[in-house]
């Protein structure tokens, strides 16, 4: 039916004299299960479908969706959303799409653990291991919340133009926050884990000992951590701190929605502006992309929700701006094929320019390569608090665990160093960047109604000179 | 339908086993105009059936979501639920639904019929609020119109049959005037009779124009007034330290502070659903229990934490109406107005900041209440009581305990804020707060 009801909005529409009509019907189910210290506070699942249809009148853009999925309900939504679009018209937005190729296309993550095969308790039995684990560490940990969700989506998107994408993807999440005291210091550490994938992923993490590890470290932290130094040092980020920076201050402002100002309300502008592509922003050593074709990853898709085949895209090249992150109506106002970087969390939300798998491309040099060229420093291996301006230009990151460098070795922890820097500084002040390589889990949030989308974020650890940290 | 629908589900729930059960249907319907560079950049139109279960058995809390209203599909969903209550392990803490049935008492303008009538009229109302902005010397607009229509439904296995109808209107206006320089405001109600978006758009563009070359300035402390959308943002996490989920998963500043001195004498904070116009007002809460006005800080001392039937009982209170049925919920937040205006509590003010806009408010730990937010838009340095000239690049750097202890003075004009950085309506007043920490870049 909901295939039915896609191609009938595609009819009705053009019928109506809509110029361009994408619908897009989803199905969703989805588990969740949240623990908080050791008692399982709920289980649940959600289960639903609906359609969301986009179209272009006249130039101006029109959104509808709903979950009641008949055709009457379905036509009525549309009469009224073409009498508000086109009464918008002389207002509007002059709205262009970059033609594209039509595909056609049928994909499927593969999962050797099928989700629905895995059994309700041996979810459970993640969450009360890793329980049991954090309480084997001796660890002073007053506050353990950790939830455990995975979810299955089947997508089909149709178009006016030809194209029809069915595509099938399961993904596993994981998110916790563990809460430490040693005396009179408490800490706090949030952190996510994410694929998409079978069941296999979520085996993949071994949270038992991921998490009783981290408690472990995070203790010792908070025990024998040291003031940051005060004076101008180097700082070493571990890829789950370049992830989140490479996130925030390499990914964000290069989203071209934000560079045109659709999101100056919302999730604000960006410092980069159409003339700044060729502009060095950051060391020549500074590689970044996008790229939501890993396999595996959090972020993962083939083809974007306007049917635009993915593919990666070289947002820094050798410290230069080289690409912004594209829809078919942003690359049409520079001229250009959109870049396949258009996504909606959901069949309700209207899909808008998003990040996907963001990261710094490795070097060659091994992280003890970096650490050892640094006289006195930080090793920022995980953060907690974190945040960044509206347009992408100053930003903070806190250390959770992280340590002092000293004459090139790690010597002792240190206690929640900050540091506040500006986007045009953070780049170019890199000289290295390890060979070594995480991508991490996290959920982006952009749009009104917000949209929080599934990424990854990553690299190798950088070496960061010349910072004070406070 | 809906009615026939919660019965059959509950009936089937119970021939199955469970032992509390909680039906929630909801139908909505949501409009928006979204703007940008002073044009519309698209409409949209939503709708959304949601129906939403509880089941306990011996303890065990199972949950759905699905967006159905078909039998095919509560069958489905009933057989789910139980299916999934056997295998899931029970919550130690689980002590029941409320037991009704109930009596609701009105709450005047949660719903007003004119609103689902805006239709596409609704275009003219953002065109004239950008046309507003831009006579005011704005050069850019963004932002959006929101209607919302919902119909709700509640039926549980304590006697609660309950059912509510309600309207809101959201609109989000950002002006900028150059390089560096805008403003934000943000407007919700829930009747049209007193929805004036127009002066949010000529209070944004105010700003804007005002905020006109800033200049940037050394860290330090300083006494900050903060108008009302930061005010808000920050006062919305009193609202979520204050449930006892959240007190007890050590995601609360306010954990061990009940009857204890929390903020300063003239900080008095409501928890209210009752209140005319909140976004978050209901008649009752997601177990059916009639909502009610709860004093969350009085003169500066913790009075309550927010409960459900089940963690009262653990507590061996009452419930505050604040179920959510895993969570109790924060619903309005409200300060108590104070004497002052914005004029009189920047007069007091020698060295300090003018700050009416805040965003990616970030804590380090919700237990302590460490924090940075990032102010935004127009900011404005004050110096001996008279505003010099506009400011950015500037971060507060605080503690929520400190923060709140350190409010020296609260305004006499209340509004209601809602929008992508509130996500709790707050209904708040500027605030003037000494002693706050301002960081900025250090490299």
């Amino acid at each position: 039916m909901t295939k039915e009801l896609a191609e009938f909005s595609i009819a009705y529409l053009q019928k109506k004299g809509a110029d361009y009509v994408e619908a897009r019907a989803e199905q969703t189910d989805q588990n969740t299960f949240i623990l908080k210290n050791g008692n399982l506070e709920v289980g649940g699942f959600e289960s639903f479908s609906g359609i969301g249809i986009r179209f272009l009148i006249k130039n101006t853009l029109g959104f509808v969706s709903t979950n009641d999925m008949t055709k009457a309900k379905l036509k009525s939504l549309l009469n009224s959303a073409l009498k508000t679009t086109i009464k918008a018209g002389p207002i509007t937005e002059n709205v262009e799409l970059a033609q594209e190729k039509v595909h056609k296309k049928r994909y499927k993550v593969q999962q050797k653990i099928a989700l629905p095969d895995v059994d309700t308790k041996e979810k459970i039995a993640m969450l009360f291991d890793t329980e049991k684990a954090l309480q084997n560490t001796g660890a002073t940990l007053p506050g353990r919340f950790i939830s455990l969700s995975d979810s299955l989506t089947t997508e089909y998107l149709v178009t006016s133009e030809g194209t029809r994408i069915e595509a099938t993807v399961p993904k596993e999440g994981y998110y916790y926050i563990l809460t430490l005291r040693e005396g009179t210091r408490r800490s706090q550490h949030f952190w996510s884990y994410g694929a998409s994938g079978g069941w296999e992923q979520a085996l993949k993490w071994d949270m038992e000992n991921t998490l009783s590890n981290e408690a472990k470290l995070l203790q010792k932290n908070l025990k024998y951590g040291i003031k940051p130094p005060k004076q101008n040092i180097d700082l070493i980020c571990a890829p789950q701190v370049a992830g989140i920076m490479v996130h925030e201050s390499g990914g964000h402002p290069y989203e071209a929605d934000r560079i045109f100002g659709r999101e100056a309300a919302q999730a604000g502008e960006s410092f980069i502006d159409e003339s700044m592509i060729g502009y060095q922003i950051g060391s020549e050593v500074v590689n970044i992309v996008d790229d939501p074709t890993i396999p595996g990853s959090y972020g993962f898709y083939l083809y974007d929700n306007e049917g635009v085949k993915a593919r990666r895209k070289n947002l820094v090249v050798n410290g230069k701006i080289n690409e912004f992150l594209h829809n078919r109506e942003t690359a049409a106002k520079m001229g250009l094929p959109s870049n396949g970087s258009s996504r909606a969390t959901d069949y309700d939300k209207e899909s808008i320019v998003r990040m996907s798998n963001t990261f710094i491309l490795p070097g060659r040099m091994s992280e003890d390569e970096l650490i050892g060229g640094v006289k006195k420093g930080i090793y920022m291996k995980s953060f907690t608090e974190w945040n960044i301006d509206d347009k992408r230009i100053h930003q903070k990151y806190v250390g959770a665990e992280s340590y002092l460098i000293e004459n090139g070795k790690i010597t002792k922890p240190v206690l929640s160093p900050a540091l506040e820097i500006s986007s045009f500084e953070l780049w170019k002040k890199i000289d290295a960047v390890a060979k070594n390589f995480e991508l991490h889990a996290g959920s982006c949030g952009k749009g009104e109604p917000m949209q929080a989308v599934p990424v990854f974020f990553g690299g190798p650890s950088i070496r960061i000179r010349g910072v004070r940290l406070r | 339908m809906k009615e026939a629908l919660a019965s059959y589900i509950l009936r089937k729930l119970k021939k199955g086993g469970a032992d509390d059960i909680v039906v929630s249907m909801t139908e909505s319907t949501n409009n928006q105009i979204k703007f940008s560079n002073n044009k519309i950049s698209t409409t949209k139109t939503w709708e959304a059936l949601s129906l939403s279960v509880l089941i306990a058995m011996k303890k065990k809390l199972v949950t759905t979501t699905i967006k159905d209203f078909s039998t095919k599909a509560a069958d489905k969903t009933v057989a789910r639920l139980l299916e999934l209550v056997k295998n899931t392990e029970e919550n130690k803490g689980y002590m029941g639904i409320a037991t009704g049935p109930f009596r609701y008492k009105k709450i005047d303008g949660l719903y007003d019929r004119n609103v689902g009538k805006l239709k596409e009229s609704a275009v003219d109302i953002v065109d004239g609020c950008i046309n507003q902005a831009l006579k005011e010397k704005a050069q850019r607009t963004a932002g959006l119109l929101e209607v919302t229509g919902t119909e709700n439904y509640l039926l549980t296995s304590g006697g609660v049959e309950a059912g509510a109808k309600a309207t809101a209107l959201y609109f989000s206006i950002r002006a900028l005037a150059e390089k560096d320089a805008s403003g934000h405001q943000t407007l919700v109600g829930r009747t049209l009779q007193r929805f004036k978006p127009e002066r949010a758009a000529k209070k944004a563009a105010e700003y804007a124009v005002n905020a006109r070359n800033p200049k940037k300035c050394n860290p330090g402390k300083f006494d900050c007034v903060f108008d009302h959308i930061p005010a808000a943002n920050m006062l919305m996490h009193v609202g979520e330290s204050a449930s006892i989920f959240n007190v007890e998963a050590a995601l609360s500043f306010l954990e061990g502070k009940k009857g204890k001195e929390v903020a300063s004498d003239k900080v008095t904070i409501h928890d209210d659903a009752t209140k005319k116009d909140g976004l978050a007002s209901s008649i009752y809460d997601a177990e059916g229990v009639p909502t009610k006005k709860n004093v969350l800080i009085q003169g500066g001392v913790l009075k309550t934490y927010l409960h459900n039937t089940s963690t009262a009982k653990r507590y061996n209170t009452k419930t505050t109406a604040n179920a959510g049925l895993i969570a109790p919920e924060p619903t309005n937040i409200v300060l108590k107005k104070g004497n002052k205006s914005v004029d009189e509590m920047i007069k007091e003010v020698r060295k300090g900041f003018f700050i009416t806009n805040t965003w990616y408010t970030r804590f380090q730990s919700y237990q302590t209440g460490d924090f940075s937010t990032i102010p935004r838009d127009a900011i404005f340095y004050i110096e001996n009581g008279r505003i010099k000239h506009p400011v950015k690049e500037i971060r507060v750097t605080e503690n929520m305990l400190n923060l709140l202890h350190n409010i020296n003075g609260v305004g006499n004009d209340q509004q209601q804020v809602y929008g992508w950085e509130v996500g709790i309506p707050v209904f708040t007043s500027p605030i003037l707060v000494k002693n706050v920490r301002v960081t900025t870049s250090t490299t």
